[in-house]
């Protein structure tokens, strides 16, 4: 449609240059008028995937053909690839009032470990769709996402979802997020994003609420990355919000953290796949391609601006991002080593944050050591490489990195606890810690307090915001929040407390290293960092688990947890006493014969540390230790 | 060549509850029409062979008119080459039997009895949905022994509810001194049973898998010590009247299966009968297969190691595998749960318990 536009002018206006320049600015400047850039954010299940495919139908954006294709291509990748796919920023045009209004559609991630990512596309955009489900009312996430849009100076506009359920009730939905959040909701549109009803509604609001973009595009170039992907012949590809400036094909551009700078091949919108078009400028959201052959190159958050016309400072609030969680993840068939190789190597092209370094346990054999921006982060990945590259997997249980201070004044920095130096080695040991934010109605304050004193937390203070709305800042070790924080937090609080953390460095901590003994044998990939208040009711649970876990062997297996030679804890697991077909007559030797194959294909996920074979559930299973209640 | 005939009558005046097999109560008019499709399936078969034993089992073959038993084994005796020292059993049921009835088995060329006593605690007979009682049992053996038979074996179970080896001997006891042979199986829960429903249902409450087994371990110490050697995980006979027919099974011989769900195995050809009276009646088969390789060198091991025929490691060798390469093997021989005698692996009867674990770790 612009292209149109822009094709056009020169047969009308060529008879005049003075008037076609004229004209040319009044029509830009009317263009940038026309423009909406927003996002939808939502608590989880509130809808918020199903309005954005029904705006984009409504709008005509994709033949309701093709709609139906992309409807059940998102939801299947949302459901089956979690967040880190995200969706590509859409450009719909909407006619209001006999105007075309080109409204940029940007998609979040929603969740803490992409928090950094969610105010980037937040960063990207002048209003923000909040989503209200009808019956449900305002949640966490609701919370949570509204302060990130709040903070990043958006325009907030309430819509409440679902109103075709029979517990819908709008209007105390309303009053809620009036008192909750502190937004004016009274005039927000009733919706159902299942059934259609007034999504026109929600359209125009969009273009008579939402500010239109600022900015010059005759001024020097300066463009947000909000996300990036990986294109197999075009490189890594630039998803960008244009602040000032105008770019196209043939500039040189200048990444400003990284210093690198790179000629531009393509630039182009999404509608919603990717078009390529003559220039983008300022106000528009779209794409640009330059050959950028690792996505390493490409940090989100970062500036772009001209290599020949720098401008003097860089958009605010970019962030390196660094992986604060930390695990081991092995082949279940010790041959495939190469292919889990391949496997990240592949996922990292796409994912910038995702690092790796190769591993060798003695349990598991090679493997690699690899660093994500969270748990959740973590559990994509290792199901990624199960689902899309078919790879049996064992993960070891997630940590975080430790400053070790040796006796001779070396630092080590180790996030693999059979790395630990001996005891005598170690000076002191210092922990990350993270400022954590909780926010949860008044009454679960108690619980919460509770929660954050039994994982080592420091109170920092508490704040009222409203009545309903209480903010609790808290000063945690990461290695508790890593373990089941995030999960106990959700059941003492029934799911209504939101929750959200920053590194804030290290601290000195009395650390100590809890080692797993299996029939006498030491099985490193088990071994776990605590604290030494901890490491005998650890030791406990860690051993009274595997005993659960490791089934019956033909003798009986001692299951030690020790510090050093001291044994802190122990269980046994008895012998096997009964696996046998009783009866094996009648001639159906087949089925007999095929219960027998199906128990040995059980046992390929099983590992073997000396005559002990333990399935590889246990090595995960040290991350589900609920010690909330000790 | 070499063969055994299996010879399967679906039949059953009730079903018990522990029962999976493909037997059937209250459908007596279908017996005619079962009998005569049988008689054709025979006739069909395009075999020729030297039958070292016949086996009649069900469901409860005793359960059924002696004629359809007659006309079945005399068309057998007809068609193939039967040894004169063929093994020919037939299962019988203590509640569907007479003395006459005996006796013509005997006639008609039956040599062997397995009668399903399974218990001789009348409490526990009832718990399993048995329609019998103690003194059926011991009168059935009793009358068996009259007529004349001389090879006659009991099934017992183990592992029933609010069972131990004081109760158990009560049973092994009388049948110990008046029968050749025992198969004492652990009670087995299958799906789609009565016995499951009532589990789950919690009306019947097994005991642990742990008592379960001291149990065995004592029985088997029991019948070794009164003359019966354990010659198979479940299976217990006095000298020189191990269960041809079974012992062909393991041996991975040559058996034909006549009848609803029957197995068939020739060669390296397995395949079974429909386990439905239409499929059956149409020819349908529900399973037909060759082995592979591997699958040959699983099924030497899995049924060789559950009996005293153990396994001959030279045969392995031939299909390809050298399971002395198999570090499992080494382990299990150091640790004295395998005996190697000469080229011959058997699994020390001590272990029968734990057999699918051992055998699981030698598969390649």
């Amino acid at each position: 449609m612009l292209n149109k536009k822009q094709g056009l002018k020169p047969c009308f206006f060529n008879k005049s240059l003075l008037l076609l320049d004229f004209l040319f600015i009044i029509f830009v400047m009317d263009r940038k008028s026309k423009i909406r850039n927003f996002c939808i954010v939502a608590h989880i299940d509130h809808g918020k995937s199903t309005l954005a495919d029904r705006l984009i139908e409504k709008t005509g954006t994709l033949e309701k053909r093709d709609m139906q294709n992309q409807l059940l291509d998102s939801m299947e990748l949302e459901r089956e690839k979690g967040i880190t796919i995200k969706l590509t920023p859409t450009r719909m045009i909407y006619n209001f009032e006999g105007e075309d209004y080109e409204l940029n559609l940007i998609d979040t991630p929603g969740h803490v470990d992409f928090t950094y990512e969610v105010s980037r596309s937040l960063a990207a955009c002048e209003g923000a769709i909040l989503i209200v489900d009808a019956s449900q009312g305002v949640e966490a996430q609701t919370l949570a996402n509204a302060y990130l849009a709040i903070d990043n100076n958006l325009e907030i506009l309430p819509v409440i979802n679902k109103i075709d359920l029979p517990s819908a009730r709008p209007e105390e939905v309303k009053k809620e997020i009036e008192d909750v959040v502190g937004i004016p909701a009274m005039h927000a549109p009733c919706i159902s994003a299942k059934d259609g009803t007034n999504i026109d509604k929600v359209l125009e609001m969009i273009v008579k609420e939402f500010p239109a973009p600022k900015g010059d595009e005759n001024a020097k170039l300066k463009c947000l990355i909000f996300d990036s992907y990986y294109d197999n012949f075009k490189g890594a590809i630039c998803l960008i919000r244009v602040f000032d400036g105008t770019v196209k094909v043939g500039d040189k551009i200048k990444m400003m953290q990284t210093g690198k700078t790179f000629d531009v091949n393509e630039v182009g919108i999404f509608v919603p796949y990717p078009k390529a078009i003559d220039k983008l400028q300022a106000g528009d959201v779209g794409y640009l391609a330059c050959s950028i052959k690792t996505i390493q190159d490409v940090s989100v958050g970062d500036t772009i601006t001209s290599a020949i016309e720098p401008i003097d400072q860089p958009l605010p609030g970019y962030k390196k991002v660094q992986p604060v969680v930390f695990c081991g993840i092995f082949p279940a068939d010790g041959s495939k080593y190469q292919e889990l190789k391949d496997a990240l190597e592949k996922l990292k092209l796409n994912d910038a944050s995702l690092q790796f370094e190769p591993e060798v346990s003695q349990a598991l054999g090679f493997g690699f050591r690899c660093g994500f921006l969270g748990l959740l982060h973590l559990e994509i990945i290792s199901e990624r490489i199960e689902r899309e590259f078919n790879l049996e997997i064992i993960t070891t249980a997630p940590g975080v990195y430790y400053l070790v201070h040796k006796t001779n004044g070396e630092v080590l920095k180790l996030s693999n606890p059979s790395s630990l130096p001996n005891a005598v080695e170690i000076d002191y040991i210092e922990e990350p810690y993270v400022k954590a934010n909780i926010f949860a109605p008044p009454e679960y304050v108690g619980a919460i307090m509770e929660l954050c004193q039994d994982k080592r937390g420091i109170y920092q203070g508490l704040v009222y915001l409203e009545e309903k709305r209480v903010r609790v800042d808290y000063k945690l070790p990461l290695g508790e929040i890593i373990y089941d924080f995030f999960d106990s937090l959700k059941s003492r609080t029934k799911g209504y407390a939101s929750f959200d953390y920053e590194m804030s460095g290290f601290e000195r901590s009395d650390l100590v290293k809890v080692d797993i003994l299996l029939n006498g044998e030491k099985c490193d990939a088990l071994s776990i960092i605590v604290h030494k208040d901890k490491a005998y009711s650890r030791g406990r649970i860690l051993t009274e688990k595997l005993k659960k876990i490791i089934p019956r062997q033909l003798f009986e297996v001692p299951i030690q947890a020790a510090i050093g030679n001291k044994v802190i804890a122990r269980e046994t697991v008895s012998a096997m006493r009964k696996d046998v077909l009783a009866k094996c007559y009648g001639g159906d030797i087949t089925r007999k014969r095929k219960l027998l194959e199906k128990q040995k294909e059980g046992k390929k996920r099983m590992r073997k540390i000396g005559s002990v074979e333990i399935p590889s559930e246990a090595f995960m299973s040290i991350l589900k230790l609920d010690d909330g209640d000790n | 060549m070499d063969c055994s005939i299996y010879v399967h009558i679906p039949f059953c005046e009730s079903k018990c509850f522990y029962c999976a097999f493909a037997s059937f109560s209250n459908i007596e008019n279908e017996q005619k029409k079962y009998f005569e499709n049988l008689e054709k399936e025979i006739k069909r078969d395009k075999h020729t062979a030297n039958i070292k034993s016949i086996y009649i089992g069900g469901g409860t073959p005793s359960f059924v008119d002696c004629n359809y038993i007659k006309k079945i084994l005399d068309l057998l005796m007809k068609k193939y080459d039967v040894d004169k020292n063929a093994e020919i059993t037939i299962e019988v049921n203590p509640n569907s039997i007479n003395e006459s009835k005996l006796t013509f088995y005997k006639k008609i060329g039956i040599n062997r009895l397995s009668i399903g006593v399974q218990s001789l605690n009348n409490l526990q007979l009832k718990r399993i949905g048995r329609l019998h009682n103690k003194k059926q049992a011991i009168n059935c053996i009793k009358l068996a022994k009259k007529v004349g038979f001389k090879n006659i074996s009991c099934d017992l179970l183990l592992g029933l509810e609010k069972e131990n080896f004081w109760l158990l001997k009560k049973s092994l006891r009388p049948l110990m001194k008046n029968v050749t042979h025992l198969s004492c199986y652990m009670l087995q829960v299958e799906d789609n049973t009565k016995l499951k429903d009532l589990i789950e249902k919690k009306q019947i409450i097994l005991p642990n898998e742990d008592e379960v087994v001291n149990d065995y371990q004592r029985v088997i110490k029991y019948l070794n010590k009164h003359g019966f050697k354990q010659y198979e995980i479940s299976n217990f006979a006095k000298e020189g009247f191990e269960c041809k027919h079974n012992l062909n099974y393991w041996a991975r011989g040559n058996y034909l299966g006549f009848g609803l769900a029957a197995h068939s195995f020739v060669g390296n050809k397995r395949w079974a009968n429909a386990k439905t009276f239409d499929n059956y009646y149409k020819g349908i088969k529900e399973l037909e297969e060759v082995l592979t390789k591997q699958q040959i060198i699983e099924e030497i091991i899995m049924l060789g190691l559950r009996c005293d025929l153990g396994v001959d490691l030279d045969k392995l060798k031939k299909l390809g595998y050298d399971i002395q390469k198999n570090p499992n093997f080494n382990y299990l021989l150091e640790n004295n749960i395998l005996v190697k005698n000469k080229n011959i692996i058997n699994l020390l009867p001590k272990y029968y318990g734990v057999s699918n674990m051992i055998i699981e770790k030698l598969l390649n």
